[in-house]
């Protein structure tokens, strides 16, 4: 932990005054864009979900879960954040640690950290670092400490940013998924971690308190899955609120989480066996897939898609922000520590689908993924959303293109910024898009 | 309702009875209300015989009478195929935007690509470029087509554009040659648009560019091949629109 | 043969088995997908175990040709299915398991190029087993026609062959034996009866016992990575061109899979090729057809058994922790 008196590597210090002021402006403006959203929500689907209550209140930074988590920490609790999804949380939750996502999706932030990074850098890295500058964030003000994939450039160099502020717990995945020596190298980094989460928290691991967590989170994949499947019926829930549901797993507490899905599921369930869908059954039905997007202005693209004319119903994503943060369970077969280290870092590197990676035997597995959903969800577009400087995620694209036309699905490729101008230049081409789809629905 | 120009066509019995257009000006509501009545006075319609009015473009929310929208793109589709039934790509180049569609034979639409950020490979690329020339607008075609040559400008942004024809002012290139770069540099960024759509024959050129024979010429050696123009080029997007309303009309029946 | 000796074969087995069945209920149908099907399977072959100790109780003289038809040809269609639902020397080895799991102490996994070296080794051991009478017996006319009837010297090739099927308990002499019965563990008669001093026997026999016991109890399964028994069925996956003839596959759905590794970490054999091939059917030879992986796979329709082109059982989405250990 950097002590006061040192020098930051890369973020000079801001006059008290104007953080202050950043930070009030920038926090007004979310909290009007984050009420904004669920208004929109409420007014797109009428008759929505009463379970949504929890999540709406849950979905602010600002309000209860801020509180809680304040409350545990003064109790003695370690709060420890990530950025990706690589992030071991059975570790984390066994160390009696609270596990909190941190990347940034605030809009107003972003230009804050132009100042330190060029613009051509992914926004999600600029917006953090601007959310730190002005000590925007809850949860990362929070954090004891962070873990931090470097996964990709940007995450490099933000790991090193950040870590003037807290301490940073590195883990570098290999960039090849299945050769042995990676797999090797994950193993290890995963125990090292480990034994980080333990000093950070005070707290040993032992296999009952693993086992105990492995479980919990099984619980948690067992009612995320349970709401995406159904999704896969006609539309029963709009896809801004599932998304929503999502994202809050992120930041909330899981086990209370896993209840309130749970408890939405069941009214969903009654819905459809009343065939009380949230909107026509015709309605195009879109798949986003690309650089993850995070509450709350960052809504922008699944809000154009389903306040536009014709309308679209977002069924199914690949964000690591949405549909796959839970989708994949640790899988054990004896409950030996070793077993289940083995398992969780298994689980964490094998199942990605990260275009950090390549693999040798042709890196199939975001392919198959996206070909799986399409065809689960009866999938009739794909929009493939990428923010402006994330190399990875737009070098895909192609070979993306041509998988999906090969099964004759349409992609549209949609390109953005952390910004709200371009939102009617983004309106013309998904409404375009759209009437696309509406026309070949109809044939 | 273009950037520029409103533009209004009013469809009876399958053809076209008429056609107008106004500039948008500061009031784009008030000049498609002007042209909406002289298309009617043309056609010698009465307003109340107008079963749907569709508008479309980058202002189609301020049009005024309107009962729905439709997407340009979806607009040019319908108006490529019913101009020319072989046309399965259409390219819109407006003022300020230029578009490329894809479509099947009932002019639905299958893919398309935007260009709205690059003015580059819009018309106010050649107004601008014009001006720097000190020629009159509709000169610059017949203008470029007595260059035997031209020399490559940097047409990644209209504001480089202008200044490498400055560039060649004081390199005392003559004025053919300097329209005809200005054209090829805007057929560059129009078919590496349209080349991340694909090109399938036949391809349709449209939109007020589409007049200017300069620009047309250096498409069509840019892109290889032979392009369908239509008479009235700049009034595709509205065509498509009376078009698409009505199919409307008939699926609602 | 008689009928009533066929009838009480039978009833033998069928006893046996609802006295299992009595106990086994009550943890078969538990919550607990991921442990289903082995349970199901420690309970076949528990009653695989006393049908065979019936059969060779009961039908002495029957016994070589039935045993056979089951080793040998069986196999061609169902691939190793005997090795895991059948063979009583894999019972043995599972019960092993099930006490080392008991005392939660962990397996050992054998390195890659080991586990296939000891695969190859098999068919060493199987030529070498077959060779042996030709270099300890008298050569003559005799001895293809005894080889033929497993006659003479050729006996014992039918106790190594048929070992992994000895019942624990048999009605004749043999290594350790009282009462008329033997404790014969599989494959030591076949020792015993080529070198017939008692003390090398009975230490033979201990030994013999001691390391297969020691060693599957912590490398699972480890006598199946080599046993020659097993030869038959692992020629005929192994090529593709004879693909055709198994009738029972393990199949695998490429699109699915997210190659999460937890049928390659559950796989008692340590078989690779399920994580590593992308589709289609898993052709190998090491597969015992214990179903482990396709019920620990987590993605429905994944990992599936088809029998005859219709699936028979395939992954669930188990998401539901273990209950009980």
């Amino acid at each position: 932990m950097k002590s006061q008196g040192q020098e930051r590597k890369y973020v000079p210090e801001l006059p008290q005054k104007e953080a202050e002021e950043l930070r009030n402006s920038a926090k007004t403006m979310s909290m009007k864009v984050m009420a904004d959203n669920i208004q929109r929500m409420k007014k797109t689907a009428p008759n929505r979900p009463e379970a949504m209550q929890y999540f709406d209140d849950i979905s602010n930074f600002f309000g209860q879960r801020e509180k809680e988590i304040r409350a545990e920490k003064e109790k003695g609790k370690k709060v420890i954040g990530y950025f990706c999804t690589f992030a071991p949380i059975e570790l984390i939750l066994a160390a009696d640690a609270i596990p909190v996502r941190v990347s940034s999706g605030f809009y107003d932030t972003s230009k804050l950290g132009d100042r330190i990074v060029p613009v051509e850098v992914c926004p999600v890295i600029r917006s953090t670092i601007g959310a730190k500058m002005v000590g925007l964030s809850p949860y990362l003000e929070l954090s004891d400490a962070i873990i931090s994939t470097l996964t990709c450039d940007g995450m490099t160099k933000l790991s090193e940013i950040m870590s003037d502020y807290k301490p940073i717990l590195t883990m570098s995945p290999p960039r090849v998924k299945d050769s042995a020596q990676s797999l090797h190298l994950w193993s290890e980094e995963i125990k090292a971690v480990k034994a980080q989460i333990e000093e950070v928290t005070g707290n040993k691991i032992t296999s009952k308190k693993l086992r105990a967590a492995i479980e919990t989170m099984q619980k948690a994949t067992k009612a995320f899955r349970r709401l995406q499947d159904l999704r896969k019926g006609n539309p029963v829930i709009m896809g801004r609120d599932a998304m929503l549901v999502n994202q809050t797993s992120m930041w909330d507490d899981i086990k209370r989480w896993t209840e309130k899905t749970e408890a939405l599921c069941d009214e969903l369930e009654k819905r459809v066996q009343q065939k009380a869908w949230a909107c026509p059954p015709d309605t195009p039905r879109v798949l986003v897939t690309g650089t993850p997007m995070f509450w709350p202005d960052n809504w922008k693209v699944p809000t154009l898609i389903e306040e536009a004319t014709p309308q679209g119903v977002l069924v199914a994503d690949e964000l690591c922000s949405s549909d796959r943060i839970l989708y994949d369970p640790v899988g054990i077969d004896e409950w030996t520590m070793d077993d289940m280290l083995k398992g969780i870092s298994e689980r964490y590197l094998m199942a990605s689908t990260c275009p950090c990676f390549t693999s040798k035997d042709g890196n199939e597995d975001r392919i198959n993924w996206l070909l799986n959903k399409t065809k689960e969800f009866k999938v009739n577009g794909v929009i493939y959303y990428v923010v402006r400087g994330c190399m990875l995620y737009a070098m895909e694209y192609s070979r993306v293109k041509k998988a999906l036309d090969r099964i004759n699905i349409p992609v549209y490729y949609l390109d953005t910024e952390y910004t709200r101008e371009d939102v009617g230049q983004l309106k013309t081409r998904v409404e375009a898009f759209l009437e696309m789809l509406t026309a070949r629905v109809d044939f | 309702m273009g950037i520029q120009t409103v533009k209004v066509v009013i469809l009876k019995d399958g053809t076209v009875a008429s056609r107008s257009k106004a500039f948008s000006g500061f009031e784009p509501t008030k000049a498609a209300e002007q042209a909406f009545e002289e298309a009617l006075k043309n056609a010698k319609i009465p307003k109340k015989d107008v079963v749907q009015i569709l508008a479309t473009g980058s202002g189609m929310e301020m049009a005024p009478y309107a009962n729905g929208t439709v997407s340009m793109m979806g607009a040019d589709a319908k108006a490529g195929v019913f101009l020319f039934p072989s046309a399965r790509t259409v390219i819109d180049i407006g003022a300020e935007e230029a578009r490329a569609v894809k479509c099947d034979e009932r002019g639905f639409m299958m893919d398309f690509v935007v260009n709205e950020r690059c003015a580059a490979g819009a018309g106010t690329f050649i107004e601008a470029m014009a001006r720097a020339l000190e020629v009159k607008l509709e000169d610059m075609g017949p203008l470029s087509l007595k260059a035997e040559r031209a020399s490559p400008i940097n047409a990644s942004c209209v504001i480089f554009g202008e200044s490498d024809v400055v560039t060649l002012i004081h390199r005392q290139e003559s004025k053919p040659e300097i329209a005809r770069a200005v054209f090829d540099a805007m057929a560059d960024r129009v078919s590496s648009m349209v080349h991340r759509l694909g090109i399938n024959p036949e391809v349709v050129l449209a939109g007020g560019v589409a007049k200017d024979v300069g620009f047309i010429e250096s498409l069509k050696r840019n892109l290889g091949i032979n392009l369908l123009i239509p008479e009235y080029p700049e009034y595709a997007g509205a065509l498509g629109a009376a078009l698409t309303a009505a199919n409307r009309v008939k699926a609602a029946k | 043969m008689s009928l009533k000796t066929v009838s009480d074969a039978l009833s033998l087995t069928i006893s046996a088995g609802l006295v299992l069945a009595g106990i086994l209920v009550i943890f078969i149908w538990i919550k607990d997908r991921t442990r289903k099907i082995s349970y199901l399977r420690i309970f076949i072959q528990a009653v695989s175990l006393f049908a065979i100790f019936s059969t060779v109780l009961l039908l002495a003289q029957w016994n070589s040709l039935v045993l056979a038809v089951v080793i040998l040809v069986l196999p061609i269609f169902v691939g190793r299915f005997f090795c895991g639902w059948i063979c009583p020397f894999g019972f043995y080895l599972d019960l092993v398991s099930l006490v080392r799991k008991t005392f939660r102490i962990r397996y050992w996994i054998l390195p890659e190029k080991v586990n296939v070296y000891l695969h190859k080794l098999r068919y060493v051991i199987a030529a070498s087993v077959l060779a042996t009478p030709f270099f300890f017996g008298p050569l003559d006319v005799k001895t293809w026609s005894s080889f033929l009837q497993f006659q003479g010297s050729f006996k014992p090739l039918i106790v190594y062959f048929l070992g992994p099927l000895e019942p624990l308990l048999i009605p004749w002499p043999g290594g350790i034996g009282f009462n008329g019965y033997s404790l014969s563990y599989p494959y030591i008669r076949g020792i015993t009866i080529y070198w017939n001093d008692p003390l090398f026997s009975t230490i033979a026999v201990w030994a013999f016992l001691a390391v297969t016991v020691a060693s599957s109890f912590m490398v699972r399964r480890f006598w199946c990575r080599f046993c020659p028994t097993g030869v038959s069925a692992a020629a005929l996956n192994r090529f593709s061109f004879l693909k055709r003839i198994p009738i029972v596959h393990l199949n695998k759905s490429e699109e699915k899979c997210t190659k999460c590794g937890i049928c390659k970490r559950a796989c008692p054999v340590q078989v690779t090729e399920v994580y590593e091939q992308k589709g289609g059917d898993i052709a190998t030879s090491m597969c015992m057809m214990c179903l482990r992986c396709v019920e620990m796979c987590p993605y429905e329709g994944c990992l599936k058994v088809n029998a005859a082109g219709k699936t028979i059982i395939k992954s669930r989405n188990w998401l539901e922790p273990s209950k009980s250990e």
